[in-house]
């Protein structure tokens, strides 16, 4: 198939904004009388609330509003409201060092800062706990009025795990440790809100899922969804972080209220570093068996989420680790318990990968030990248990298009995995394993996204889609996908996206979602635009429809000179016919049969998508540094629709990989986080970063636009496990808790010499 | 910036100190605090929004400008002691809508996701090059060292600088 725009490498429509200042993120807004808004937080990590004292504060010259839990509605909130235990503000207890408790309005910030300093807090300390399964335990201090700590529980079973243990020649058994590590979007957390004297609450904020918080402001503050529009921006990185609201939102919403103007709330970089939502910290048990052939036989995965103080998407985390767990291998037997606890400390929430980064580096680390132990080469034992297309897994899983060995094979040989496998000096290769949905997931009970284009007057082509680009590029995608089937130029299209008052309904930019989803929805739309286009053609060309052609921003027929250009189209359109062009598009991913959420297992995912990394490192023995040298990712994308973007996407996700392998990690002392800036908490930088060499797999999906599945979060999950087994192949150690740093190596090279 | 008047102070409170910017081409006098930094004035005062702030602290390159031709993070520097200096913000590197080599390359070469630090990673660039124009893949990662991108895993931001050292060569001009 031969493609004009789909599979090229095209610079993003945005860029020219972007790379001349001229992007209007919400930090840059300003409304006029906006105050400024800051939140008075918990310095405690657990605590009870004996009195709160803002008189001086409200005396304060500039000040114009201070708020605590009585001027606030207290009906409690969670993403999943069934597990809803949080308030906007404190009014009891607070639970987490940095939980919201007041909160000023003011003319300018730094009086909102001089404002919260003269806020007096009388608290009662109460016994804290900072470790997930000490949290677990009889006796643990309890951080809501419940009976225990763990505030969800799931478990999945398939086959007969325990019966197949014992016909099992190698087994495995290991526990392995991930920490909360942050998202480190460059744009912070930050909003503003207006609630007008109608009543009606509008909020300018980064966010994936404006639809969604838009339901969840609503929900909060108990006021009717039609009272909320949200109006995003551009978007200074994502990454999970921006699905679920956070606190601010509501708390600027109640003093615009209170104060009758608009009122800003910004993170500073510290509070977005020691109060924002965090990956879930996973403690994680793994148990393998395989029989002699190296056949994966029986698995069993015991999860231990640190959810932090309160609920967000810690449950339908846990679920879909499950979901990966259960599919990467198609295992007869597998067990799977999950258990979300309760913390005093910041919240987890999504975070690219969603759940299966930590459980990757878990399962494919410990595919490596046991190739140790069978004798096997772990290129040799997973190409043995490799997915394939068109296949029911024995958890249920659909497999459509798989491109498993093909990543396999493809990242193993530009690695050179033969000839470096066999180590030189204190270099090694390891590679691991990865699968992800390729397309969100019918998590809601369905999974739908619908689209609007309008042919303006001009012969430009207005696109209205809510899929939310958040620096990944959905705008190009989608821009991409009208231009190839309308036969447009990509700069002849303008992507509306950010207003819920006229974007259709969506779920949001997550899971991999947007480009399958979204996708086939605008895929859609541009169809149904061709169509009122060719009728209005054939009118003009006197012309049979079926010999219309599209292309260059002109119709006409082939081997005729007749021809028309957009422009010319719309104003015939409009002008002569008095009908102007437009089509709506919608996408419903059809649900199996017998499907329910609950049930559903890895049938709540549409398309899968399957990789492999392989990684090359080096080890200082004296000083325990791991340098990585060369990371290899090969990804399906089902069919790349921009290649410079796909590359784009893996790469940023790699060295996100590294950082989560080698160098990122919150650290506490008495819950106060420590690290808590650029300097002492490590991203990478350009000084960090491999060579990365990134190849596209192709298997065309049968369902995706152009046959094309999501490539924004695959990335992430093999990286850490990649980099692992490298190390394992270096050295012979296997450091089982992340960031793998220097000072564990070195404890671990020591133990090693020591037995 | 034209217009935004030379003469007259933009805020005009007490225990302001006048300063004397000539930023991207236009002189400013305005008044500001002794704690305020350049990057308050930039973003506040006069407006320049594409300069970003990431952190506030140094610790991202984010606000990255060219004081007189050499890359400051501009959080780190006090609007007093930029007094009298020349400042280039993304905003005055585009010259009559046309791109400057450096910002082509990154757009070129996909550099860009996000975009937030996309702004201080093109000052910061500018000011490599006309320091080294013709640094090696080594001299630009130690170069840029200071500037952080969470989006792009730099790989297509090392190429783009790697293309507008080429296009230097070829003799682009701005």
């Amino acid at each position: 198939m031969t493609w004009k725009v789909i599979g090229k490498g095209l610079p993003k429509i945005d860029s020219i904004s972007k790379v001349t200042g001229e992007a209007q993120y919400t930090v840059d807004l300003k409304l006029p009388g906006m105050l400024y808004g800051n939140i008075f937080r918990s310095p405690l990590p657990h605590a009870k609330i004996k009195s709160i004292n803002t008189s001086k504060a409200e005396e304060l010259q500039g000040v114009h509003a201070v708020i605590t839990a009585k001027d606030v509605p207290l009906n409690k909130f969670s993403f999943f409201q069934w597990l809803a235990d949080k308030t906007i503000l404190c009014s009891d207890k607070v639970r987490y060092l940095g939980d919201e408790v007041a909160a000023v309005a003011a003319v300018d910030e730094e009086t909102a800062l001089e404002a919260l300093s003269l806020i007096k807090v009388e608290y009662e300390p109460l016994p804290a706990v900072f470790d997930a399964e000490e949290a677990m335990k009889p006796g643990a201090p309890l951080i809501h009025d419940k009976e225990k700590n763990i505030g969800f529980h799931v478990e999945r079973l398939f086959g007969d795990p325990d019966k197949a243990f014992e016909e099992c020649d190698y087994i495995c058994e290991d526990r392995y440790v991930t920490g909360q590590v942050s998202h480190c979007c460059l744009e912070v957390s930050n909003c503003i809100v207006k609630w007008d004297s109608s009543g009606r609450l509008t909020i300018w904020t980064n966010t994936q899922a404006p639809h969604t918080q838009r339901q969840e402001i609503a929900r909060i503050l108990g006021i009717p969804i039609r009272n909320v529009r949200i109006i995003n921006s551009t978007m200074g990185g994502g990454f999970g972080s921006k699905l679920v609201i956070d606190m601010k939102l509501p708390i600027a919403a109640i003093l615009s209220k209170k104060t009758g103007r608009p009122v800003r709330i910004e993170n500073s970089r510290a509070e977005e570093f020691s109060t924002a939502k965090t990956r879930y910290g996973y403690t994680i048990y793994v148990k393998t068996g395989a029989k002699k052939d190296g056949r994966l036989w029986a698995r069993e995965m015991k999860v231990i989420g640190d959810n932090g103080a309160y609920h967000d998407k810690g449950p339908a985390t846990l679920n879909f680790s499950s979901m990966m767990f259960g599919t990467l291998y198609n295992i007869p037997n597998i067990r799977y318990e999950g258990n979300l606890v309760y913390t005093n400390k910041q919240m987890g929430t999504a975070f690219r990968g969603f759940g299966n980064p930590q459980i990757a580096f878990a399962c494919e680390t410990q595919i490596d030990v046991l190739a140790n132990k069978t004798g096997m080469d772990p290129l040799e034992l997973r190409l043995r248990n490799a997915n394939q297309s068109d296949q029911m897994t024995f958890c249920g899983a659909e497999i459509t298009s798989c491109g498993m060995k093909e990543c396999m094979e493809a990242a193993a040989r530009a690695i050179g995995w033969e000839e470096k496998r066999r180590g030189k000096g204190l270099r090694g290769v390891g590679l691991a394993n990865m699968v992800h949905t390729g397309a969100g997931g019918r998590f809601y009970g369905y999974n739908a996204a619908d689209a609007f284009i309008k042919l303006s007057d001009d012969g430009t082509v207005a696109l209205i889609t809510p899929a939310q680009d958040m620096g990944q590029g959905s705008h190009t995608v989608m821009a991409q996908i009208v231009a190839e089937e309308l036969g447009v130029n990509l700069e002849d299209i303008n992507v509306i996206s950010n207003d819920t008052d006229l974007t259709p309904y969506d779920l949001g930019s997550w899971g991999s979602r947007t480009t399958f989803m979204n996708g086939n929805a605008v895929l859609d739309a541009a169809r149904n635009t061709k169509k009122e286009i060719i009728t209005v053609a054939s009118e003009m060309l006197e012309a049979n429809p079926d010999d219309i052609i599209l292309e260059g921003g002109r119709v006409f027929v082939k081997g005729s000179s007749d021809q028309y250009s957009f422009s010319e189209l719309a104003d015939y359109a409009i002008n002569k016919r008095g009908v102007p062009i437009s089509g709506k598009g919608r996408f419903v991913d059809k649900l199996p049969s017998g499907y329910t959420i609950k049930e559903g297992f890895a049938k709540n995912i549409p398309t899968f998508a399957f990789g492999t990394q392989a990684a090359e490192v080096e080890i200082d023995e004296e000083t325990g540094e791991v340098k990585v040298l060369k990371v290899v990712a090969a990804h399906e994308t089902g069919t790349t629709i921009n290649t410079l973007m796909a590359e784009g996407q893996i790469e940023g996700s790699v060295v996100q990989g590294i950082g989560y392998a080698l160098m990122e990690g919150l650290t506490l002392k008495n819950g106060k986080v420590i690290n808590d800036g650029f300097i002492d908490y490590k991203i990478p930088t350009f000084g960090d970063i491999p060579e990365i060499e990134t190849i596209l797999i192709e298997t065309n999906d049968p369902h995706g636009p152009f046959g094309a599945k999501g490539i924004g979060e695959p990335g992430l999950v093999p990286t850490a496990p990649a980099i692992a087994n490298a190390i394992f192949n270096a050295v012979g150690i296997m450091i089982k808790e992340l960031p793998i740093t220097p000072e564990k190596i070195l404890k671990a090279l020591k133990e090693k010499k020591g037995g | 910036m034209s217009g935004a008047g030379a003469e007259k102070s933009l805020t005009g409170e007490a225990f302001m100190h006048m300063i004397k910017l000539k930023v991207n081409g236009h002189v400013q006098e305005l008044g500001v605090k002794s704690h305020q930094t350049l990057l308050e004035v930039l973003r506040g005062p006069l407006e320049l929004t594409g300069v970003k702030e990431g952190c506030g602290l140094g610790e991202c390159g984010a606000c990255t400008v060219l004081m007189d031709g050499k890359p400051v993070n501009s959080c780190l520097v006090l609007a007093l002691e930029a007094d009298g200096s020349e400042i280039l913000t993304i905003e005055g590197l585009a010259q009559v809508g046309k791109l400057h080599y450096v910002q082509k390359a990154f757009v070129k070469e996909g550099a860009i996701q996000c975009g937030f630090c996309t702004p201080g990673m093109v000052m910061a660039t500018v000011g490599l090059l006309q320091e080294n124009p013709n640094s090696s893949q080594e001299e630009i990662k130690e170069g840029l060292r200071g500037n952080l991108c969470r989006c792009t895993g730099y790989v297509k931001i090392i190429k783009a600088v790697e293309a507008a050292v080429e296009m230097m060569r070829e003799g682009e001009q701005t």
